[in-house]
């Protein structure tokens, strides 16, 4: 009786975690601890991706954990007789290597487009591209600041506009940035556009990427930079793009302002 | 033998994890508190040596402006009568500013959208205690136990003008034209600007030492930015654009995503602070042993600080009319100025920002010492002047904040006022005027117009015929 | 260790030259200080990285449970040990004080505690045992392995009290923030004693790794071929490689930041940066050098350190199913290969730390297949493990049951790890605290647990006493309990985009919601710690008042087990060859329901 309490004791504490760990999952969104939602063209294609590694892995995740849960359960059983006597399946190996390298080998190629489309194809035929960007960010210990060209599109002109903490685009248009660091490694993250990219000091590294919402979204560095890399926030607006381009006058003129 | 080693191992199990279960406590934040600023103390040895008259001073600035829990200025009965109390200085003046007041409401309704939209639809229990506003929060919660019989549509209260208002829209108005207490802002300066400025805003917070340059030390009542000339004390506004917009190239950052109103809260604070520490500089050192610490003296000397304060929006560097056009003819007059050295008549601006405007001119170097060791402001930073070529501006990039930084100097740093400075032109002796000074802010943007700008690759190095 | 049953020499016989090894044996009676502080026994070495081992894991958990305060309860007092850390802010964590405690708990635990725990540790204890020889090839090299280690720990306990604190870099030490003293304030002196101790930990190890793998090429006794060598020497042997070929990389990456930081060599210093109001140029610094550089030197050894860090686990924790499941481990060969496999792959995968870091975005794609595939040797190990325990007679020991949740953790660390792989999905999760997640389960809820199963496990061999079984279960229910607590709840955190190294995530407002869960997770973290209790009692008391045990407590065959319980110096009283594998369990017409190595078998079918 002891026995069989403690083999049941132990049986359901390995269960707990394919129970729990599938129920947190179930439960993770109530809770308020899934994505944020999209605000990017490329956004959905990536959680797409995410979404189909998720299922892979639960089920991967479900069957072994159950299948062990199960043998030690059964095969925990007072039994004086032997364990069955075997060194292996080979025809088993072989199937439980191709079907995983199969998968795998799906997963790999079907993640390719997702990233060449985020870090490699570049708009070419928008308003913006690599070598006209709507503006440059720039990284620093601990804010984030960006630069909006001069009206003849000049980064180093005396006219240039440049705001800290609020990085202003517009919406429904493939924006093209360029990011640098003032000092040392830096990170650009958004969550909503599913946007990464390290800042790098001595590198001017393009970006890109299309907003489909309007609205303000959080800027947050992803990579540590120092005692303040907690609290070096950003704010993204946007807003549509002729409302852009008329926060764009604005600004412009503001520069000379008398206030 | 096998039992009981089981069993008493058991017990033993338990014994040693009871007390961590049974015990509990409440997670607790220190208490900031005032200190006395030891280097005032020290430059007066009557005070130094004297702990009683120490902790006099101490009592006195506590009536004065409180403490970090609760912090409120003493107000005198003449500024009553003059309608100013210096403990709603801020939330007075931003409420005369109308562009002002509005984008503060704006602010508070993104900030407080979960709130607001709680309230409308009547979800009052779902209403989410905002970060750093505890007072708006506690009022919140009194207003609730005052909803009328009527439901929260019921008329609640009737305003100075006549208006009457309902419960409701008086919950929204709150939320909307918060503007916060000094002892909400107070806590929110513990929890952002503490750990660098210090609880008494001398800059000598824990990561003060290793920030270059420091944070700034407020009791003097130096700040190197304001649009205000004769060394004034900043206006609110000054103040505000440093926290808003951060000081690039320091450690300082853009604390925008708090809102308009903590942000204004947060002047107040530190207007409070250096309030404080001044009236504390100028009590230490004018304390005599032979008359002790007054209270005439000290409200004497209060007086006069806050005075500064009041006084300073008239130092404003304006400007009639819109900003002058750059001609050629301008900024070569402006390049003249800058490159000819004051014994030549002069602006005598490349002696310290050299002849290529990178910052490295000869006065940079500390008389008598070898290598880079430059000249120190009046907070003992070492101080580089402004290398033009990188393209950074500390206080605003924009013409009328090159004006004011030429116009009026940079205080407690060897950056000097140029309005009325003695040069001299076609022989003749003059001083210089709002005009000489635009052509020196032509010829400035012109200098930083033509470099690779901050933190690119290669951005030491000027390209030649850009 | 101890002193009765002198032991004579076993001379390899058949399968080396004769005279290819002489262990010296004159019996000579060594001091104290000889036989137990600078012993060149194995096994007295193995037992001074345990003690050392566990001390350091002390540190690391402590460091940890002060990341858990901040997070839970940020800029608060923290009890206990927030007056030692901090004591100008009356124990309130600072800002660049938070940077240290992860950097430090980073680098204790995977630097000090676990490559020590299972390479030096069972390492050293088990290789000469399992494969029958009497000590290791170069047991003087070997013993200044150990003692190498010691001004490693050193350096990094000083750096401390260093000028500006601890490093702060992070345990990844990316420049520039770690090689311009200006950027953080560890980067002072402090960054200084991280990268020698470092370098001495570095030495150690390779030292170590040097004689374990010269020894099990070398001195096998007579029938142990590579393929009846337990899983466990497999993965001992491996690991050795990989820190043998990634270690240098390492040691030269470290060496050059050193140079950046103490002659400004300007390797990884970029032109044209302002840092802390410094122009590292104007101060003399080199420039036109690449953070990336470092990144990559960086990666290319901790991507197989990381292997390193589980590869000797897995080999412990087939041994430790096999014997107390009685049953041979499934398909011995594939877990060889996979083996072989992991650490190969782990050569070619480095990039996949570094898909957002500025580097050639093609370059990701082939990391990221390369990832991808060493995902498959890992699947097939534990699709291995569930097939041992298919029709097997289980044992419920402590050892068992953390053997158990190493393979149950493992299915965890290594599934999320498929994410991470996918560098799409990796643009989100990146420095999130998935990845958090996912290295503290492979790392902690799977290595540590193949720590506590192996000290379970050959405990009797190493004190000639057995464990408290009782203690021990009660310690794996309450860690197991806890420690998912800690750590699973993280993968949820990491998709709602909570980010690592934050000292204050709540300063966003999008994060605010998140501290109840940080809240529990801190308290689990505590009562982890506070469970630890049970093994430490369990494992100082068993050693003095434990039951004695014989040889062979547990029934096992391989050779360590032939050994008396602990092993004299020399290792065996008698003469070995080996005629099987070691994993003859329950076969069907033996005598008993397992065959040492050692037992002749004519019947048997004599698997490689």
């Amino acid at each position: 009786m002891k026995h069989f309490l403690l083999r049941a004791l132990f049986t359901l504490l390995f269960l707990a975690v394919p129970v729990l760990g599938v129920w947190t999952f179930v439960k993770a969104e109530d809770w308020g601890l899934w994505f944020p939602p999209i605000a990017s063209s490329y956004g959905g294609s990536i959680d797409f991706l995410f979404f189909v590694i998720l299922w892979m892995v639960t089920i991967t995740f479900i069957a072994t954990e159950v299948l062990l849960v199960w043998f030690i359960f059964r095969y925990s059983k007072k039994d004086p007789t032997r364990a069955t006597y075997t060194h292996g399946n080979h025809t088993l190996e072989m199937v439980w290597t191709a079907i995983p390298a199969l998968l795998l080998i799906f997963v790999a190629f079907s993640q390719m487009k997702a990233w060449t489309t985020v870090k490699i194809n570049f708009p070419s035929d928008g308003p913006y591209t690599v070598q006209k960007p709507l503006m440059e960010v720039y990284a620093s210990q601990f804010d984030w600041r960006v630069r909006y060209p001069d009206a003849q599109g000049n980064f180093m002109g005396a006219d240039v506009i440049e705001v800290p903490y609020d990085i202003t685009v517009p919406a429904d248009t493939k924006v093209v940035f360029r990011l640098k660091s003032r000092d040392v490694l830096h990170s650009f993250f958004v969550p909503v556009f599913r946007l990464k990219q390290d800042a790098v000091p001595g590198m001017e590294i393009p970006v890109w990427f299309e907003a489909t919402k309007p609205g303000d979204y959080d800027l947050i560095c992803a990579e540590l930079c120092g005692w303040g890399h907690y609290k070096m926030a950003g704010k993204i607006h946007v807003l549509p793009p002729d409302e852009f381009q008329r926060w764009l006058a604005q600004k412009r003129a503001a520069l000379y302002a008398t206030d | 033998m096998t039992l009981r080693r089981h069993r008493s191992a058991a017990l033993l199990a338990a014994a040693a994890l009871s007390p961590i279960l049974a015990c509990k406590f409440e997670p607790r934040t220190p208490e900031l508190h005032y200190s006395l600023n030891a280097k005032a103390i020290a430059s007066n040895p009557d005070l130094a040596g004297d702990p009683g008259a120490q902790a006099q001073l101490e009592g006195a600035l506590e009536m004065l402006v409180g403490t970090p829990r609760n912090p409120r200025f003493l107000t005198l009965p003449e500024w009553l009568a003059d309608g100013f109390d210096p403990n709603f200085w801020g939330e007075d003046h931003v409420k005369a500013d109308e562009a002002a007041w509005k984008a503060l409401v704006e602010s508070n309704q993104k900030a407080f959208h979960q709130q607001l939209a709680a309230i409308r639809d009547g979800r009052f229990e779902a209403l989410v205690r905002p970060r750093f506003a505890d007072d708006l929060w506690e009022r919140w919660q009194s207003l609730r136990a005052e909803m009328p019989a009527g439901g929260p549509d019921a008329e609640f209260l009737t305003t100075d003008d006549g208006q009457k208002v309902s419960w409701r829209e008086e919950a929204l108005y709150r939320f909307e034209n918060y503007y916060p207490s000094l002892a909400s802002s107070a806590a929110l300066y513990h929890n952002q600007c503490f750990h660098c400025h210090g609880a008494e805003g001398g800059g000598d917070g824990s990561t003060s030492r290793f920030l270059e340059p420091r944070p700034r030390d407020y009791r003097p009542g130096k700040f190197k930015f304001t649009a205000l000339k004769g060394k004034a004390r900043p206006r609110h506004e000054d103040v505000f654009r440093i926290l808003a917009e951060g000081v690039y190239t320091t450690a300082m950052p853009s604390f925008r995503r708090f809102t308009d109103s903590q942000l204004h809260g947060l002047v107040d604070y530190v207007r409070m602070l250096s309030i404080r520490g001044e009236t504390e500089i100028l009590l230490a050192s004018f304390y005599d042993p032979a008359e002790g610490l007054h209270f005439d003296n000290v409200r004497e000397n209060y007086v006069d600080v806050v005075g500064r304060w009041r006084g300073a929006p008239e130092q404003l560097i304006t400007l009639v009319g819109p900003i002058p056009q750059p001609t050629p003819e301008r900024v070569a007059h402006g390049r003249a100025l800058f490159t000819t050295p004051g014994e030549k008549g002069g602006a005598n601006c490349v002696s310290c920002h050299g002849t290529s405007g990178r910052g490295d001119g000869p006065s940079v170097w500390e008389p008598g010492k070898v290598g880079i060791e430059y000249t120190k402001d009046d907070w003992g930073n070492p101080i580089q002047p402004r290398d033009f070529t990188r393209g950074v501006f500390r206080f605003g990039r924009r013409p009328i904040d090159l004006y004011r930084r030429i116009y009026a100097g940079i205080n407690g740093t060897p950056m000097p006022e140029h309005i009325g400075m003695t040069i001299t032109e076609n022989g003749a002796q003059r001083a210089m005027t709002e005009d000489d000074i635009w052509d020196l802010v032509f010829f400035v943007r012109e200098l930083s117009s033509q470099s690779p700008l901050v933190a690119s690759a290669g951005g030491a190095e000027r390209q030649e015929g850009h | 260790m101890s002193t009765h049953a002198p032991a004579h020499a076993a001379r390899p016989i058949g399968i080396d030259p004769p005279g290819t090894v002489h262990v010296d044996h004159s019996h000579h009676e060594l001091g104290f200080l000889r036989k137990y502080i600078f012993s060149t026994d194995h096994k007295v070495i193995g037992l001074q990285f345990l003690f050392t081992g566990l001390i350091m894991l002390l540190f690391g958990g402590l460091m940890a449970m002060a990341i858990r305060w901040q997070l839970a309860y940020p800029w608060t007092e923290m009890p206990v040990l927030g007056r030692l850390l901090f004591p100008a802010t009356g124990g309130v964590t600072t800002p660049e004080g938070y940077t240290m405690l992860f950097t430090m708990h980073g680098t204790l635990m995977i630097f000090f505690v676990i490559i020590p725990l299972l390479t030096g540790t069972f390492g050293n204890f088990l290789i000469p045992l399992m494969i029958g020889a009497p000590d290791m090839a170069f047991p003087r090299l070997n013993m200044m392995g150990y003692w190498f280690w010691w001004p490693g720990i050193a350096c990094i306990l000083l750096s401390f009290g260093a000028e500006g604190g601890g490093p702060a870099a992070g345990w990844t030490s990316y420049p520039p923030l770690s090689t311009i003293e200006a950027a953080a304030p560890g980067s002072q002196w402090g960054q200084n004693f991280w990268l020698l101790s470092l370098t001495f930990v570095g030495v150690s190890s390779m030292m170590g790794a040097i004689n374990y793998v010269t020894t099990i090429v070398k001195m096998r006794a007579p029938g142990m071929t590579f393929f009846r060598m337990p899983l466990s020497v497999w993965g001992l042997m491996v690991a050795a490689l990989l820190q043998l070929f990634a270690l240098p990389v390492l040691t030269a990456a470290t060496f050059m930041q050193l140079f950046d930081r103490v002659f400004d060599a300007g390797f990884f210093t970029p032109t044209g940066v302002i840092i802390n109001g410094t122009s590292p140029e104007t101060l003399g610094n080199a420039a036109g050098g690449h953070p990336l550089l470092w990144q990559h030197l960086f990666w290319f050894y901790s991507h197989p350190a990381v292997y390193i860090l589980v590869v000797p686990a897995m080999g412990f924790v087939s041994d430790i199913l096999s014997v107390h499941a009685r049953k041979p481990i499934f398909g011995y060969k594939p877990m060889v290969y996979s083996i072989a496999g992991i650490a190969g792959l782990g050569f070619i995968v480095w990039g996949h730390h570094m898909f957002m870091s500025g580097m050639n975005p093609s370059v990701g794609l082939v990391f990221m297949t390369a990832t991808i595939m060493i995902a498959l040797p890992s699947a097939v190990k534990v699709f291995n493990w569930i097939g041992t325990l298919w029709g097997a007679r289980i044992h419920l020991t402590s050892a068992m049951l953390f053997a158990l949740a190493f393979v149950s953790m493992f299915i965890i660390g290594g599934l999320s790890g498929i994410w991470m792989a996918s560098t799409p999905v990796d643009i989100y999760i990146h420095d999130t605290y998935i990845i958090v997640a996912h290295f503290h389960y492979v790392v902690f809820a799977g290595s540590m647990m193949a720590i506590f199963a192996a000290i379970y496990h050959w405990f009797p061999k190493m004190f000639g006493r057995a464990m408290n079984e009782t203690l021990g279960k009660i310690h794996f229910v309450g860690t197991f309990i806890t420690l998912n607590g800690v750590f699973y709840m993280m993968h949820q955190l990491g998709l709602a985009g909570l980010m690592r190294r934050t000292a204050d995530p709540y300063a966003y407002e999008t994060y605010a919601h998140l501290q109840p869960i940080n809240q529990f997770i801190s308290w689990c973290a505590f009562a982890l710690l506070a469970w630890q209790v049970f093994f430490v009692l369990n494992f100082f008391g068993s050693m003095f008042i434990g039951k004695r045990v014989g040889r062979n407590p547990w029934n096992a065959c391989s050779l360590e087990w032939e050994a008396p319980s602990p092993p004299g110096h020399g290792n065996f009283d008698k003469e070995l060859a080996v005629y099987h594998g070691p994993y003859e369990y329950g076969v069907p017409d033996a005598p008993r329901d397992f065959m040492a190595q050692t037992q002749k078998s004519p019947g048997l079918h004599a698997h490689a």
